[in-house]
């Protein structure tokens, strides 16, 4: 046990008790001479005979005072005078009384002072049934400091205690004095009196006794703390059995209350401890390990909790704000742990290594689900798949919110291998396949981006074969892809990490689907308008020529009809579609038109054979891709 | 068991399974691992069933005792994951009867990990028991022994008794609802009761039930029958088994959330070799807990029941003690607090690591669960 325990000494008693002495005992007699109702006589009386005790008290305090000094400084122990047992008396009377413990200038704390020095210093001598007295009064008083200084440690204003949230927005409207005070959530007035009794305990002997109380009591007052914070214990079975919805609501309360532990609480509660054991170091330092260690744990495990249930894409996001909360907490906790929390800053980075590998593995669920998207039935219309608006989706808003958390996470776990493993460290993918993604001058995560997105590219790939028309297969690959490339392009996040590698290979990929498409399209139906065949001998065949316009207009009537039913959603691409087919087209018809429309016969024939006027065509032009079932002759203007 | 024996074993294994391929006979080699294995289970119980019943170190149900049982757990862990796992793919353990077993196993895994974390916080309060135990011990241990310190005593071992009394139930955050003072200075009777506080607070989670989780990791565990007991489901069953009852001894021994109603009838199969031992202990062990189960008490531990017998003695001396006491009395009771501080000393060693130990495990249990999972997760269809 520490020894920093500094008697009174006689002279400050004295000085600070000389002034309250007189009115103490003027005090009676004024009280007999005013008129006071009759009802108050026996308080009075009460009073002039606490009085009456304090004075003759006082005297003996300070006979006693002399002789622990002559008992304290001398080697061979005086004789007992009387006045000890006097004294004795006068203190249990006192003790009797149960008098607030802090009236009186906290006289009571000094004769309790009294009383164990001389508990102490008289052990050795033979004066054994005094001893005994004088221990049983100690007991006493023991007692007494053990239930005051319980019952102040259990009534922390507790309002003031959620102070320093930083979303709470009473923060800045607390004066900052009063804060300083109230750190704990005491009163400045409560903590010098824990200070005071706890050091009269200690040298009293009673150390283990103030230690239990203060920790049983702070630990509970913690967990009633975190409760009101709304933080719930689960047990891991529990969160096994409970619905994804109504798990993540325990998450945000979790979040405050491990941010308030290690932002606020925990350094509150050092303080606090150290305060109220100032001197004892040691014990301030047991204590403390003792009251966070548990909580902490326990704080902890709600992770463990979480990071056991089972993975689904969703759930990322609110792992990777858990896995934040503790990573960001880390620096907080380093000011307030001191050596011996080396067991509790392990198993925090063990905690944390679990749920960034939760989210790791996410990344590789949401590969698998890519992979092993075998829906057989195509989009109607080429439009978006579900899957790549998905996984778009979930990337951009990876990026958007999560970017710097996520790189974190990869750079930290993705190269775990568990040690003690008696089964290989898992690799998701083929060697040869990692190999291209793992760019020293890239981060892991961008690679992982990366390799969903050529993984999603291989799968829409996949699928745009189950189209029969190769044109309406392209379409399906460019509306995909032109998809991909907006998402990329709308979050800067990804935009940046891509370097543009990426999108310049997806545009001109796009460039090669436009190509084939109007390939497959629109260069068969220029084939109607080839001059080859139609002149012979300098003459125009006309049974070819009608034959020509047929199958033009039978064409065009056919594309028209489909591909009206197509989906382009992007407006740009379809409106790029548009004016590349139009481009090619008009022009082609409008010089076949000038060049051939001559030979057939005005009226009825030209009626027959030239169903469209060039404008007819860009008009028909812009009902494609629109999703709709172009009837022509609705259309027609 | 020394680490040599289990690497060697673990060794073992591993080369088997390296030369699974070119072999024949590798469901004999499976067998014969499974049999070494089992045989090392077999001595390694009898060597904590042969523990005695009372003696200064290690005895039954010690907190040392209880280390080694620990050590023994995570030693058959690893054996019995590796006969598993090691070098198997996910085709092999998800066939018929362990696409049932396997996934019941990990259920029985999650529970226990509850379970660690239930009783570690059943150690917290273990040690606030050796505080107070300590508190009397120094009172007692005062000379000239006067009635304060008498006084002091047996106020610090009632709170001692109502610690380990502490209903497993009643150990909610609500506050007791009455209080009574050591002074009656507030209702103003001058009746001298000791205080009477709040316990720590020890909770897993709301209605969470120790016996019932017990309970549910006893259900479906049988002994496999004809040739399954000589392949995967041997082991998986064996280390189930191995889970549910060093858990089961824990909630038995120490503290813990809710424990009314538990078993005493785990599933043990006692028609093979190496379960012997075990079903020796559990009988022990089981007889043992009906015994106190209707007085209600803290747990089996050796040092919490002695600490309990002690403490009841050392009530009643401190009751009716008299200053200055007859010399006699004095002397025995002199030995009486010679023998608590002596467990008390024993908690101060052993707790922490007893502590660390449950922790591991717990992390263990984690990791292991974890490894099953890839496992099985490596076999979902790649298209």
């Amino acid at each position: 046990m520490e020894e920093n325990h500094k008697p009174a000494t006689s002279s400050s008693f004295k000085k600070g008790d000389d002034k309250e002495e007189s009115s103490e005992v003027e005090k009676p007699e004024k009280e007999t001479k005013s008129e006071q109702p009759q009802s108050q006589d026996i308080d009075d009386k009460e009073k002039e005979e606490r009085a009456g005790i304090k004075h003759t008290l006082q005297k003996s305090y300070d006979d006693i005072q002399t002789f622990l000094s002559k008992l304290e400084n001398d080697a061979e122990a005086p004789d007992i005078p009387d006045f000890v047992h006097k004294y004795v008396d006068l203190v249990e009377k006192k003790l009797s009384k149960h008098e607030p413990l802090f009236q009186d200038d906290g006289s009571f704390l000094k004769v309790v002072d009294q009383i164990s020095r001389l508990y102490k210093h008289l052990s050795d001598s033979d004066k054994a049934p005094l001893i005994n007295r004088i221990g049983q009064i100690q007991q006493q008083a023991m007692c007494y400091l053990e239930d005051e200084f319980r019952s102040l440690l259990e009534e922390p204003d507790l309002k003031q205690e959620v102070v320093a949230d930083q979303h709470g927005e009473d923060q800045s409207t607390l004066d900052q004095s009063k804060e300083e005070s109230n750190f704990s959530g005491y009163s400045y007035q409560v903590i010098p009196k824990l200070n005071k009794i706890a050091k009269e305990m200690i040298f009293g002997g009673y150390e283990s006794e103030c230690c239990e109380a203060y920790m049983v009591t702070r630990r509970n007052i913690i967990d009633e703390t975190l409760n009101k914070l709304g933080y719930e214990k689960i047990s891991i079975d529990e969160a096994q059995k409970m619905q994804w919805e109504a798990l993540e609501k325990n998450i945000p309360p979790w979040i405050k209350a491990f941010k308030q532990c290690t932002k606020v609480y925990f350094s509150n509660e050092c303080r606090l401890v150290e305060t109220v054991f100032s001197g004892y170091p040691s014990l301030s330092t047991n204590l403390f390990s003792n009251i966070v260690r548990g909580v902490f744990l326990q704080l902890l495990n709600f992770v463990e909790a979480v990071a056991t249930i089972k993975r689904s894409t969703e759930k990322l996001f609110k792992f990777l704000d858990i896995y934040d909360t503790l990573r960001d907490n880390l620096s907080s906790l380093d000011g307030v742990l001191p050596k011996w929390a080396e067991e509790l800053r392990n198993e925090m980075t063990t905690t944390r290594c679990r749920i960034g590998e939760m989210a790791i593995f996410i990344f590789c669920d949401l590969e698998n689900a890519i992979k092993s998207d075998t829906e057989k039935t195509p989009v109607p219309g080429g439009a978006v798949h579900p899957l790549t608006r998905y996984t778009m989706n979930y990337l951009k808003y990876a990026c958007d919110e999560y970017k710097e958390t996520i790189e974190k996470v990869f750079k930290d776990h993705s190269k775990i291998e568990r040690a003690n493993s008696t089964n290989k460290p898992r690799s998701h993918e083929g060697d040869s396949e990692k190999n291209k993604y793992d760019d020293e001058n890239q981060s892991p995560f961008v690679g992982q981006v990366l390799r969903i997105l050529d993984l999603l590219d291989s799968a829409l790939e996949a699928k745009s074969k189950l189209y029969k028309d190769i044109a309406l297969s392209c379409i399906f690959m460019m509306n995909n892809g032109r998809y991909m490339l907006q998402k990329i392009k709308s979050s800067a996040e990804i935009h940046q990490a891509m370097k543009d590698t990426w999108c310049r290979k997806t545009s001109s990929d796009l460039r090669n689907y436009h190509q084939t498409y109007k390939r497959e399209t629109w260069m068969k139906l220029l084939g109607c308008l080839n001059v080859e065949g139609l002149n012979v001998n300098g003459k125009v065949v006309k049974p070819v020529l009608k034959e020509r316009f047929k199958s033009f207009n039978a064409m065009f009537d056919d594309i028209h009809r489909t591909q009206s039913l197509w989906v382009v959603n992007d407006k740009q691409l379809q409106s790029e579609l548009r004016v590349s087919i139009s481009a090619i087209v008009i022009p082609a018809y409008r010089s076949f038109l000038a060049r051939f429309s001559g030979y057939l016969d005005p009226g009825r024939q030209t009626e027959k054979y030239i169903k469209f006027q060039p404008e007819d065509i860009e008009t028909f032009i812009d009902d494609l891709f629109d999703g709709n079932s172009g009837s022509m002759s609705r259309k027609k203007p | 068991m020394t680490g040599t024996d289990q690497s060697s074993f673990l060794g073992r294994i591993s080369i088997r399974r390296n030369q699974v391929n070119a072999m024949e006979g590798y469901h004999e080699q499976e067998i014969e691992d499974l049999e070494l294995f089992q045989k090392q289970l077999s001595d390694r119980f009898a060597e904590l069933l042969s523990a005695p019943d009372d003696a200064p170190t290690e005895a039954f149900l010690s907190i040392s005792w209880i280390r080694k049982l620990l050590d023994v757990f995570l030693c058959c862990e690893t054996e019995c994951k590796a006969i598993l796992l090691m070098e198997r793919d996910a085709a092999q353990i998800s066939k018929p009867p362990l696409d049932r077993l396997i996934p019941e196993l990990l259920e029985r895994v999650v529970k226990a990990m509850d379970i660690c974390n239930a009783v570690t916080n059943g150690v917290e309060l273990v040690r606030h028991c050796q505080k107070l135990a300590e508190i009397a011990v120094s009172a007692l241990e005062q000379k000239p022994f006067g009635e304060g310190q008498a006084r002091r005593a047996k106020k610090a071992l009632v709170s001692l008794m109502s610690a380990m009394h502490v209903d497993d139930k009643e150990s909610s955050v609500q506050k007791t609802a009455e209080r009574s003072w050591s002074f009656g200075r507030r209702s103003g009777n001058k009746d001298r009761h000791h205080g009477h506080y709040r316990s720590l607070s020890w909770q897993v989670a709301k209605h969470w039930s120790a016996s019932k989780q017990i309970h549910a990791m006893t259900m479906n565990l049988a002994a496999p029958r004809g040739p399954e007991a000589s392949c995967l489901p041997a082991p998986v069953y064996i280390l189930s088994l191995i889970i549910v009852f060093v858990m089961w001894v824990l909630i038995a021994a120490i503290p813990c959330q809710e424990r009314s109603g538990l078993t005493t009838h785990l599933p043990i199969n006692k028609h093979v070799n190496w379960t012997h031992s075990l079903a020796g202990m559990h009988d022990k062990i089981g007889e043992e807990w009906k015994k106190k189960e209707k007085k209600g008490m803290a747990g089996l531990l050796y040092e919490l029941q002695k600490m309990e017998k002690l403490g009841q003695s050392l009530i009643e001396f401190t009751d009716s003690y008299q200053f200055p006491g007859e010399k006699e009395k004095l002397d025995e009771v002199a030995a009486q607090v010679a023998e608590l501080a002596e467990v008390c000393r024993r908690m101060d060693e052993g707790l922490v690591p007893l502590q660390m130990l449950i922790r591991e495990a717990f992390h263990r249990l984690v990791r292991n669960r974890t490894e099953f999972l890839d496992v099985l997760e490596q076999g979902t269809p790649v298209v």
